[in-house]
């Protein structure tokens, strides 16, 4: 059985979805609201007259905050399909229901100003052969989230890992 | 304007961040989970995080990467530029918890005309670490 879901998500690698539309874009109330949060007094996110000297001639997003503005909004609810949700819910019908994030990571390639569109498409990356760790027996997914603006340039490009397993005590 | 920050000249392989810690309060993991728009009930309701096997309700992800970003550029200053960071995962972050947060200068190096350091972080809570990895932070030059 685990073998068959394996080569099931195997021939999904490489699958892409989206574009994904950002609710709100970027806007200066989610940025302020997001550094309050964080506590990170940064100019550039929150001083106009500083920004504008800077080499970005105004106030720019935290580059780690892109995702959060492509958040799928609560209500209502989107329909979304996307390789990542499908691979986490075949390995769940699997019996693998158990979920740990263990690496992410971000590279940044343009600033999010107030005003940029934003979008983002998932694409499968890679489904590890069956491992054991110290949780359980099961698979690493990873996915790959590509962010671009309203010109089409890519923002950020973010790959996300989790594990899928069985429990080890379960 | 009273914003310093640190040029690439002055820093060295080696060199230790310092160190920051912060009280984790439930008010801090909830706000952290809505302002990153994360409506995941494990990161502000106590009863589904239970369900999910979590002692508690504990700090979202994407928070994670803001915490992240906050240390860095706190200690570089508006004109360090984040260009990256990979995090690995570790404990979770629940109420109450300090996380302390600790970074090391692991590579000083020029590319494509930028003046470039490579930062190994540790965000740590009392469990172990919850979160570990490597950034590559632009620092402006003197030259």
């Amino acid at each position: 059985m685990s073998e068959g879901v394996y080569e099931k998500l195997q021939a999904m690698v490489g699958e892409e979805a989206g574009p994904f539309e950002s609710p709100d874009g970027v806007n200066r109330p989610m940025i302020r609201h997001y550094c309050e949060a964080m506590e990170d007094g940064n100019p550039l996110y929150s001083d106009e007259d500083y920004a504008k000297k800077s080499k970005y001639g105004g106030v720019i997003a935290p580059p780690q905050m892109v995702q959060a503005f492509c958040m799928p909004p609560l209500w209502p609810k989107r329909e979304m399909s996307d390789p990542q949700a499908r691979a986490v819910q075949m390995m769940d019908e699997a019996g693998y229901y158990g979920v740990v994030a263990t690496t992410t990571s971000q590279e940044y390639f343009k600033p999010m100003k107030p005003g940029d569109r934003l979008s983002y498409t998932i694409k499968l990356v890679t489904v590890s052969p069956e491992k054991t760790t110290r949780l359980g027996t099961g698979h690493f997914i990873t996915s790959e989230y590509t962010y671009r603006n309203q010109d089409g340039d890519v923002v950020c490009i973010q790959p996300f890992t989790v594990l899928k397993f069985k429990p080890a005590t379960g | 304007m009273g914003y310093e920050s640190i040029y690439w000249e002055d820093v060295s392989e080696g060199q230790e961040l310092p160190a920051k810690s912060r009280l984790m309060t439930r008010t801090t993991i909830v706000a952290t989970a809505i302002a990153t728009r994360d409506f995941t009930p494990v990161h502000h309701d106590h009863e589904a995080a239970q369900r999910e096997g979590a002692q508690d309700i504990f700090l979202n992800i994407l928070s994670t990467g803001g915490l992240i970003g906050k240390f860095l550029t706190d200690w570089s200053g508006p004109e360090g530029e984040l260009k990256k960071m990979t995090i690995r995962l570790g404990a979770t972050v629940f109420p109450g918890d300090a996380l302390t947060s600790v970074g090391t200068i692991t590579k000083k190096y020029t590319e494509g005309g930028a003046h470039l350091v490579d930062v190994d972080f540790n965000l740590t809570v009392p469990m172990g670490p919850h979160a570990w990895g490597s950034a590559t932070v632009a620092l402006p030059s003197k030259g």
